[in-house]
């Protein structure tokens, strides 16, 4: 039973279609990277995994649930941190945690104690009376992924987790990810910086103007069709997937 | 950039720049009515202006006539402490354009300080203190033509004062308040200031007929320090001009311009700390480390367990730190008082209604909170969307801090009643609770789901602009005023059988389908969620 399907998933917002008869398969344990360029649907389709957005056509199943049906019994098992991070400003990262451990149904003690542990995983307890409001944009990210991981979720969903968030806090934030890797968790993630993909997840899909257009483990798509010789980096990949970047240089030639 | 890298082009660029940004914010509907509104400010601002300048001229011509123009220093305080409070005050409601992004762009120095100054200027507080400054001027030509030749140096002076001070408070003042604790701080002092001058006229009332010597000596000082300061100078300048005591005037003149010196000099001092990158508020206290992570566990609560004992600590833990929400809760009280120390209000003659009209506007009070509960949470409605509890939980939870709410701002109602007048009567009571079992789950039942069909981002910590959305605040008026009436025809009812008592069955009646239609739509509340999902997270994380 893989962790994550969907069948034909399609999400239309008026005339536009965000997203196209998406099939996705990711199995358990499975480290999920999806990429693909901006617009071209990897928000939505995340949004729509966690239950931020009804999809227009097509089917979702997370652990086996359908996502239509059990949509509760599936968020009990899935952790998220979506685009927005899902903060509450005005509250201390301390009593955020404890209210988001408590949200997911962990007793007063667990909560209490599961937050003081994280908050010094992540750094994040030498201001214990700071409002979240108050928080940089790093630290933000960090308190959303303690968030996401307080209860213990068996699925991670994570948009854009590295954005905004410095070398040192996303050492961090990787060893965390690999170690929850190797207890089994699976994690879908997108991300616009290849070489965090290319580190971390052990399958990729790619996503363009809403359609799936790659999908499998990073070495078989390194290896496939256009590698001339030997594989090819997760940045040619791409490139030759979503198509190269117009010769700028040429175009401005005011350019110094 | 070349063709603009002159001052001239970049004084226009800017210029554009802030048309620009008109015109773009124009693009919603909101912004539209917006406009509407501040379109109405406008002619507002004309009317204070034009009015005042007329009513300053008459003023002054008559003092000048009767050849009391020391007078006049009354005006001039009043016309300063406007234009330097009132940009202060108008600022910590909004966000504002900070022009110093602009230096990240090649401009000179002086091109800086011009864009300063003069984009600055244009602000409500200067056009008017210019409006009541030639108000005062076309008063003493009328009335004595030859002295408006020392007039008019005096006032021109007197207004490029303010100018400048106000500018250089201003660069100052903005920097600190693009922080939002010092926002709070200004907003809550604002409001304490106006809830200050609510009470003036009632405790001058009360108190106003014993005088201590203190009393008399303050006034004292405080004119000798008027007489030294540029409002004051500029009125003395004006009279010694009358009496024909010219060097007296000449001096007066020259204090009022070292002033204006002294201000310039403040201001060029900020702006060029500023210019060279050395603002020394930018730099943010560096947090002490905390040897070890104290977490102290979620409230405990009789009766309310899990995820609904940590959505009520949460919804209170906002709520105590909110300014606007805490000085909700002693307002009944301040228009309790200011009724009872005008001697002269209804309450005064029907204080057995006290308390069933106060709670009335306890609840009115809450009509932000309640008919757009989701909106302090902005992005935080994500995780109500992802998390594994259903909205009718979380709905439960916010209408039960409400309530506690309601119930903390009555009790203090109640103790304001019972100091002020007399213990309120059981009937009183009896009829409050009697109402409120009635209009309370009506006002959560309809706040429930405009929250949900018209969500709004507010801001709890901020006082002003904090409004829901328009077809919200007329729906909950609706309902307010609706069950306000039914409470006052039940009244009716039972006076006219001289007995209060009626009254309460017939709401005790009302509140039964009012709970139960409150139920019912609690219970209906994660099926229109689903359909609502996306309006609500594209409302609430608007930024």
């Amino acid at each position: 039973m893989d962790a994550i399907v969907t069948t034909s998933l399609t999400r239309r917002f008026g005339e536009f279609t965000a997203v196209e008869h998406v099939n996705l398969s990711v199995a358990p344990g499975q480290f999920y990277g999806f990429l693909g360029p901006n617009g071209a649907g990897k928000s939505t389709t995340i949004k729509m995994l966690t239950g931020l957005l009804a999809p227009t056509e097509g089917s979702m199943q997370i652990l086996g649930l359908d996502v239509a049906t059990h949509l509760v019994d599936v968020k009990r098992q899935i952790g998220v941190v979506p685009e927005g991070m899902a903060l509450f400003g005005r509250l201390t990262g301390s009593e955020f945690l404890n209210f988001a451990g408590r949200m997911y149904g962990l007793d007063r003690d667990t909560a209490a104690q599961r937050t003081a542990e994280v908050l010094d995983f992540m750094e994040l307890s030498a201001q214990p009376k700071t409002l979240v409001t108050d928080y940089s944009h790093g630290m933000q990210k960090k308190l959303a992924m303690a968030a996401a991981v307080i209860h213990g979720p068996k699925v991670l969903f994570l948009d854009e987790p590295f954005e905004g968030v410095d070398a040192v806090a996303s050492g961090t934030l990787k060893a965390m990810l690999q170690r929850m890797i190797a207890r089994g968790v699976t994690i879908f993630l997108t991300s616009h910086v290849l070489e965090i993909v290319e580190r971390l997840c052990s399958h990729v899909g790619i996503i363009n103007k809403g359609r799936l257009v790659a999908q499998g483990s990073l070495d078989e798509l390194r290896s496939g069709v256009g590698a001339a010789e030997g594989k090819m980096s997760l940045e040619e990949l791409f490139l030759q997937t979503v198509g190269g970047p117009r010769n700028a240089v040429q175009e401005l030639s005011w350019l110094g | 950039m070349a063709g603009l890298n002159t001052a001239d082009g970049q004084l226009r660029a800017v210029a554009l720049l802030r048309a620009r940004l008109l015109i773009n914010s124009l693009r919603s509907v909101r912004h539209r009515v917006n406009l509407v509104s501040r379109a109405i400010g406008v002619i507002l601002v004309l009317a204070a202006g034009i009015g005042g300048g007329f009513a300053l001229a008459v003023l002054t011509w008559e003092v000048t006539k009767s050849g009391r123009l020391e007078w006049l220093a009354l005006v001039f305080w009043a016309i300063f402490l406007f234009w330097q409070l009132f940009p202060i005050m108008a600022s910590a409601f909004n966000e504002n354009l900070d022009l110093s992004g602009l230096l990240r762009f090649p401009l000179t120095y002086s091109t800086y300080f011009l864009v300063r100054l003069i984009y600055g200027t244009l602000d409500i507080a200067t056009a008017l203190g210019l409006c009541w400054l030639l108000g005062i001027f076309t008063g003493i030509f009328a009335a004595a033509p030859r002295l408006s030749l020392w007039a008019a140096p005096s006032i021109s002076l007197f207004a490029l004062f303010n100018i400048l001070l106000s500018r250089a408070v201003f660069v100052w003042i903005e920097h600190w308040l693009s922080r939002r604790r010092s926002r709070e701080i200004i907003g809550v002092l604002f409001f304490l200031v106006v809830i200050g001058f609510q009470l003036v006229g009632p405790l001058l009332g009360r108190y106003g007929e014993s005088r201590s010597r203190l009393q008399l000596h303050v006034p004292a000082a405080l004119l000798f320090l008027q007489q030294r300061l540029p409002p004051g100078l500029t009125s003395a300048a004006l009279t010694n001009a009358s009496l024909k005591r010219y060097s007296d005037t000449a001096i007066s003149l020259l204090l009022v311009g070292i002033f204006g010196a002294a201000a310039f000099l403040l201001l060029h001092l900020q702006l060029r700390d500023q210019y060279r990158g050395q603002n020394p508020s930018e730099g943010k206290k560096r947090a002490e480390p905390v040897a070890s992570t104290a977490v102290s566990r979620g409230w405990s609560l009789p009766g309310i367990r899990g995820p609904l004992a940590a959505l009520y600590e949460k919804e209170i833990r906002y709520f105590s730190r909110s300014g606007p929400l805490l000085f909700t809760l002693i307002m009944p009280l301040v228009v309790v008082l200011v009724v009872w120390g005008g001697r002269k209000g209804f309450l005064t003659h029907q204080a057995g209604f006290a308390l069933p009209i106060g709670a009335a506007y306890c609840l009115l009070l809450l009509t932000n909170i309640v008919y757009n509960s989701f909106g302090a949470d902005g992005g935080g409605i994500q995780f109500f969307l992802t998390s594994p509890v259903s909205f009718r939980k979380i709905a439960g939870a916010k209408n039960l801090a409400h309530l506690t709410i309601l119930v903390v701002d009555v009790s203090i109602l109640w103790l304001g009643i019972r100091v002020v007048y007399q213990p309120p009567g059981i009937e009183a009571i009896a009829l409050t609770f009697a109402w409120f079992l009635f209009a309370l789950p009506l006002n959560l039942a309809i706040g429930n789901l405009l929250s949900l069909y018209s969500p709004k981002r507010i801001d709890y910590a901020t006082f002003g602009r904090q409004r829901p959305a328009e077809s919200t605040i007329l729906l909950s008026l609706l309902v307010q005023m609706g069950s306000i009436a039914i409470g006052a025809v039940a009244i009716f009812i039972s006076r006219a059988y001289s007995n209060l008592w009626i009254a309460t069955l017939i709401m005790l009646v009302l509140a039964v389908p009012a709970l139960a239609g409150y139920f019912i739509l609690l219970w209906q509340l994660d099926r229109i969620v689903m359909r609502r999902r996306e309006v609500l997270a594209t409302e609430l994380c608007k930024t």
